[in-house]
């Protein structure tokens, strides 16, 4: 064989050995670490609740899909099945308390339990977006 | 002022009754699974709101597509910009009836069959949905289960080419909700 197939064939294996590794890599890549994703915005809570009863599709395509920082005095904290949730209620409506709900992630549900009504929080998290009730902040964590 | 004082007691006694009959939840769980010869697909929504008024049947639930969470995070990205193109249409929504909640005692613990209609608005699309499921009712909560399966093309959800058969064309749906009374 020639020495210009043999480099030609060497080349082409080593593409198609890089594809399947890169399509490898691709495909089970990791979910991106919210906590260490600085957030996109950070303002009061109940600013973002007033963003989006004023106008969902401005402030969903403002906040849908991006890491947003949150402050306020923290309403209350549910645990319920795997879910620890940090509540800032606003109003009331017809699923009862509304406001911005933040969905701790694994490492601080432990921390988050302890949290008492009142107390002055920072939380960041993954918007996931307004269902006509709720704020959802997705993965959250507390932001020292 | 004798009148102000009777109507704001009356207000306050229909408000009440309203409530008396309503259940909800704000962390319903949804799961959606598929299967194909290569590829199984699976998702789960913990976060999803729904009500119920247990005098009339009106039942009503509301998810949002990005706080689906899949173990892989590149299906998850398919799914959000592909699929459902959840910066779209951020919401899918139920809104219908248990048609036979009269059988339903929710005074008494058990576990009673219901029939659902209603209608799924999915991807922009609302199609009618008519399904068998059950409510147990256990210390005073309502534990809502249904499954059942959609056609994607009927909510105008493309598959692309390169990867059709490798999805499955029908989704399973599955709805578990434990519903408490609004105080």
């Amino acid at each position: 064989m020639k020495n210009w197939v043999k480099i030609a064939l060497s080349l082409l294996a080593l593409g198609f050995i890089t594809g399947i590794v890169v399509a490898y890599f691709l495909y089970n890549k990791p979910h991106p670490d919210y906590e260490k994703i600085d957030a996109a915005y950070t303002l009061a809570a109940a600013d973002l609740y007033k963003e989006f009863t004023a106008d969902k599709n401005k402030a969903g395509a403002k906040y849908n899909g991006k890491v947003v920082a949150v402050t306020g005095k923290l309403t209350k904290v549910e645990v319920k099945d795997s879910l620890t949730t940090c509540v800032f209620v606003f109003e009331q409506g017809m699923f009862g308390d509304q406001g911005v709900r933040c969905t701790m992630l694994t490492a601080y549900r432990a921390e988050a339990g302890k949290l008492q009504p009142g107390a002055d929080l920072k939380l960041k998290g993954y918007c996931t977006g307004f269902n006509d009730t709720d704020i959802i902040l997705d993965k959250s964590s507390i932001v020292k | 002022m004798k009148n102000l004082i009777i109507l704001v007691f009356c207000l306050a006694a229909v408000s009440f009754s309203a409530n008396a009959q309503k259940f909800i939840t704000k962390t319903g769980h949804i799961k959606f699974f598929s299967e194909s010869p290569l590829e199984k697909i699976e998702a789960h929504n913990h976060q999803v709101n729904a009500a119920l008024d247990a005098a009339t049947g009106d039942f009503v639930f509301k998810v949002l597509e990005k706080s689906f969470e899949f173990d892989k995070a590149l299906m998850q990205e398919h799914f959000n910009e592909n699929y459902v193109e959840s910066d779209k249409y951020p919401n899918a929504l139920f809104s219908g009836k248990i048609t036979n909640i009269k059988d339903v005692n929710i005074a008494k613990d058990g576990v009673y069959e219901v029939n659902v209609e209603g209608k799924l608005t999915l991807h922009g699309v609302t199609q009618p949905v008519k399904q068998k499921g059950s409510i147990e009712v256990k210390g005073g909560k309502l534990i809502g289960n249904s499954k059942f399966s959609i056609l994607l093309s009927d909510y105008n959800i493309k598959i692309p080419g390169a990867v059709a058969n490798n999805i499955s064309k029908t989704v399973e749906i599955t709805i578990e909700i434990s519903l408490e009374k609004l105080m």
